[in-house]
């Protein structure tokens, strides 16, 4: 049983998962199961989150004030609670994708050093 | 943290919704629904975890904090000993006080009598006839059951040597009532407390275990009591106890005394009732009055003038504590409000020193409130090491009150540290680091941060920060001091008074035997008197005893009183004749006690069956009904006496004498000889031997000549004149050795308090006194300088404290016996004692900045 690959994995994936649900939520709010859905959609079913752990996340961002929380109905008219993204979270998103790119450009630059052109 | 529990408490169903709409999906894109549900839950992970780690999110940050300043205190605590033993010493003592006296309180107060439904019971004030006890019980519908107790001591004669157990003599319902049931056995029916009863007795467990070898199968035994056998038909349970006063066995007074059951006229019982459920004591009180009234006109020569008063039963039995404890629980309190103030001012010391490090972590980004949040954990953490110190004083000082019990608070047996104590420390530690610990939190709040880094602690005076608080903190504390001084000293001065105090008689060297007779073997008086002078006789004979026997001996707790009619008078009454005490009294009493004799003549052997009937007074009696005529020759008798009437003649006037307490008034009081006497209690006598010298085997000696007489007749209640003193004068004595000692704490923790915020004043102020100094400042005006500002706080110490002291000791006006609550020596003396100290307290410091080397004082810092 590795116990300390799968804490790093969910690491790993914390602060992405973080990025990538105030990217959704900048569409407009939305409940949990919703957000969910949009991040399996929009990654082309690439990115197979368990479901569960966007919970966790979800309090961290509210925690933090980047989201806020309020009730609503859902498309099938069920009580839910919709995440809506606040000012200081969209701070957030600009700051943390802008960070998102350089890592993800730096990390290209190292596996990829040939397609590196004079850009 | 209202957003934390929100989001916990929807979480539930949030999941449950999130599972439920992934299924919906799952079926819409062609899975069969078990598949659907199957796959959306594997799809969502595991639920619980989910929830373990949003709970996560919200807790774990606080509780690592709070973790993080409970281990920064810790070591704040290490790095600096002498501060965290003093600051934690201080509360301690405080705290240790306030638990001690409270448990006390809890056990006396607070808790619940150990019966059932105690908050029914209820008892009448005044002793009560059996007659009455059965009239009360058939007429008043506000009590649902009731009965009486009278305790008496009989000798009981199964074991190795006769001895004297103390006998309940009750009505059937006075178990009942109190809600108690056997261990063993039964207790008594109605059907056999009537006259001709067959002879039952219950024990007590105590009894059960001392002299039944705490035997299983005990009912059914036979034991002899009083020269009678009765025959064991119940046990009680070791947690039973009557009310007021113990006994060891219980018997049904028509069985036990049928002479005294049928006696409208004799109250001895103490009685004790059951309210019904709803019924208020107003009511039954109403009704009890129209009892009062109906059994005076019924009984005009015995109940006239009778006004039975109800009182709750528990109030009833720590009356008297009740108002003492209160004082000494105000007087702690006062010790914790000073213990807090040198705590507040401890910690607010330190925050001033420290207040670099505190404007440095501001500087560097702080949050004011985690940095308020990290210094009252420290002072929670000392405030809690306090109390947990503080109960370990506490679990010491209160074996040290039980030794010092006094018999008033005879339920201190029920004293022990419980939860409710525990949860007072709890509370007390925790809000006292809270409230106390605001002070440095105070000061950190008005941290200037460019200021005080500009300052870099450099100055010439002393920061003004926090210190008018710090002299405000001082006062107080010598304020209150002052009161518990002043409360201390009244306790004193009266204690001492009452020491003082001529009993009217000389306990030195007096040694007393309580001895009782047996109404089988003694039935007639002449018997009784006959086994007596034998007996006064022997003792006399022994080398360097003198011995004499009166029938209650002063403060031994017991006095017959008597209505009587004075010869010559208009008649009075019948029923509301005068009442005075009865003393008999065989061989040369007075003289032996040391009772004066102011006029007339002393009995003589002579005055004897057959003679004319003698009788001798006191002073008392005298200022009381014979104020303008001459006592000796005057005729009086006891009231309701058949004809012809049984005239005594006064023959002498002797002193007055303190019989129910030093601090209680003198009682008028007829003496007669036991020979001339014949009333039923003569039965009852205690010896009173005056010895040379105490010697040791004399107790002994004096039992062998008893038993010698008759080996039938116990011994009880051995006590030196000097004990029945000192226990009469217990409950003042607690009292003031309590107060005593608290008043000592406050002024010891004031000492150090004003001591502590004059030594950092001088440490502050090196700098400046250097300068002075070498200004050309002499020693004797540095003095000056420190002294002024000490005497300065002190004046208006005490100044406050005697306005507080007037105001307080009023309270106490009930605890002091011949003072008043605004004795002005008192007032006064303590006023100075306070100051020498607090001067004292001054002075020490103020000898170091005398010394400051200036040199060192400028290079300094």
């Amino acid at each position: 049983m590795s116990t300390k690959e799968q804490k790093e994995r969910t690491k790993l994936l914390q602060g992405t998962l973080d990025l990538l649900i105030l990217r959704t939520l900048v569409l407009g709010p939305a409940h949990g199961h919703a957000i969910a859905k949009a991040i399996e959609f929009k990654s082309d079913d690439v990115l197979q989150v368990e479901q569960g752990s966007l919970y966790p996340a979800l309090h961290r961002l509210i925690k933090r004030r980047w989201i806020s929380v309020e009730g609503g109905t859902s498309e099938n008219n069920r009580k839910a609670k919709f995440y809506r993204l606040t000012a200081l979270g969209r701070k957030q998103l600009v700051l943390e994708t802008s960070k998102w790119d350089t890592l993800a450009r730096a990390i290209r630059r190292i596996l990829r050093p040939t397609e590196e052109g004079p850009s | 943290m209202r957003r934390r529990e929100r989001m916990l408490q929807d979480l539930d169903q949030e999941i449950r919704d999130h599972i439920e709409m992934a299924t919906q999906d799952n079926i819409a894109s062609g899975m069969s629904p078990h598949e659907a549900r199957h796959a959306a839950v594997r799809k969502f992970g595991n639920a619980t975890l989910v929830k373990e780690d949003a709970r996560e999110v919200w807790s774990f940050v606080w509780l690592e904090q709070l973790l993080q300043d409970i281990r920064l205190g810790l070591r704040m605590l290490r790095k600096s000993p002498g501060f965290a033993a003093v600051a934690i010493l201080t509360l301690a003592l405080g705290i240790g006080a306030n638990t001690a006296i409270f448990s006390v309180i809890n056990g006396v107060l607070l808790s619940p009598l150990p019966y059932k439904n105690p908050k029914q019971l209820v008892v009448i004030k005044e002793n009560d006839s059996p007659p009455n006890v059965m009239d009360i019980q058939r007429q008043v519908r506000a009590f649902s059951q009731g009965g009486g107790i009278n305790v008496e001591p009989m000798d009981y004669t199964g074991g190795t040597e006769p001895v004297q157990v103390r006998v309940g003599r009750i009505n059937a319902g006075f178990l009942e009532t109190l809600g108690v049931q056997p261990m063993l056995g039964r207790i008594i029916s109605p059907g056999e407390d009537v006259p001709g009863g067959p002879r039952l007795v219950m024990v007590s467990n105590h009894f059960w275990q001392n002299y039944l070898d705490s035997d299983p199968h005990a009912v059914g035994n036979t034991i002899r009591l009083g020269g009678n056998s009765y025959s064991v038909i119940g046990v009680m349970p070791a947690s039973f106890a009557p009310p007021a006063e113990n006994a060891d066995v219980f018997v049904s007074l028509w069985v036990g005394d049928p002479g005294a059951a049928g006696d409208r006229d004799v109250h001895f019982m103490h009685t004790y009732w059951r309210l019904n459920a709803g019924v208020t004591l107003a009511q039954a009180q109403t009704e009890m009055a129209a009892i009062d009234r109906r059994l005076a006109e019924q009984y005009p020569a015995e109940e006239k003038e009778r006004k039975r008063q109800l009182v709750p039963l528990h109030e009833w039995l720590i009356g008297d504590v009740r108002s003492a404890l209160l004082v000494l629980f105000g007087a702690v309190g006062l010790v914790l409000l000073i213990a807090c103030a040198n705590f507040a001012s401890l910690l607010m010391m330190r925050a001033l020193a420290e207040r670099q490090a505190l404007v440095i972590r501001t500087a560097l980004g702080a949050g004011r409130g985690r940095l308020i949040r990290k210094t009252l954990t420290e002072s929670a953490l000392l405030s809690v090491l306090g109390g947990a110190a503080g109960l370990l004083l506490a679990q010491w000082g209160t074996r040290m009150l039980l030794g010092l019990r006094p018999e008033a608070l005879a339920r201190l047996s029920g004293i022990h540290m419980d939860t409710r104590v525990l949860l007072f420390v709890l509370v007390v530690s925790v809000l006292t680091g809270i409230l106390f610990g605001m002070a440095p939190v105070w000061i950190a709040a008005r941290a200037d941060v460019a200021g005080s880094l500009k300052e870099s602690g450099r100055s010439a005076t002393a920061s003004t920060m926090g210190h008018s608080l710090r002299k405000i903190l001082v006062i107080s504390e010598l304020a209150v001091a002052l009161v518990l001084l002043v409360g201390a000293g009244l306790l004193i001065k009266g204690f001492s008074r009452l020491r003082s105090l001529n009993p009217g008689f000389n306990s030195a060297n007096v040694m007393t035997m309580y001895l009782q007779l047996s109404t089988t073997r003694y039935p007639e008086i002449p018997k009784q008197n006959r086994f007596r002078r034998e007996l006064l006789t022997r003792l006399n004979f022994l080398p360097g005893v003198q011995a004499a026997m009166v029938t209650d001996i002063p403060l031994g707790g017991n006095y017959v009183g008597h209505r009587f009619v004075i010869d010559g008078r208009p008649p009075v009454a019948v029923g509301s004749e005068p009442e005075v005490q009865t003393l008999s009294v065989m061989g040369d009493y007075f003289h032996l006690m040391q009772i004066p004799l102011r006029a007339g003549r002393d009995f003589t052997p002579l005055d004897r069956e057959g003679q004319p009937l003698v009788a001798i007074v006191n002073e008392e009696m005298v200022r009381e009904f014979f104020p303008y005529e001459k006592p000796i020759g005057l005729r009086i008798r006891w009231a309701g006496e058949t004809e012809p009437p049984q005239w005594m003649i006064v023959i002498g006037v002797v002193g007055d004498v303190k019989h129910s307490g030093l601090n209680q008034p003198t009682d008028p009081a007829v003496y007669t000889p036991f020979s001339q006497s014949d009333e039923a209690w003569r039965r009852f006598m205690t010896l009173a031997i005056r010895t040379r010298d105490a010697s040791p085997g004399l107790v002994e000696e004096v039992k062998r000549q008893i038993w010698s007489l008759d080996s039938q007749i116990p011994v009880g209640d051995v006590h030196t004149m000097d004990e029945l003193m000192a226990v009469s004068l217990a409950q003042q004595r607690f009292n003031m050795l309590l107060l005593g000692l608290f008043a000592a704490l406050a002024l010891i923790l004031a000492a150090v308090g004003i001591y502590g915020a004059m030594a950092y004043a001088v440490n502050q102020r090196t700098h400046e006194i250097g300068i002075r100094t070498a200004l050309g400042a002499q020693r004797r005006d540095v003095l000056r300088l420190i002294m002024r500002d000490g005497t300065k706080i002190a004046l208006f110490g005490i100044a406050s404290g005697i306005a507080g002291a007037l105001a307080l000791t009023r309270l106490m006006a009930s605890l002091l016996f011949e003072v008043k609550p605004t004795d002005p020596a008192t007032f006064a003396g303590v006023a100075i004692l306070l100051a020498l100290v607090t001067l004292a307290a001054c002075y020490i410091p103020a000898r170091r900045a005398m010394r400051v080397d200036p040199m060192v004082a400028l290079r300094y810092e």
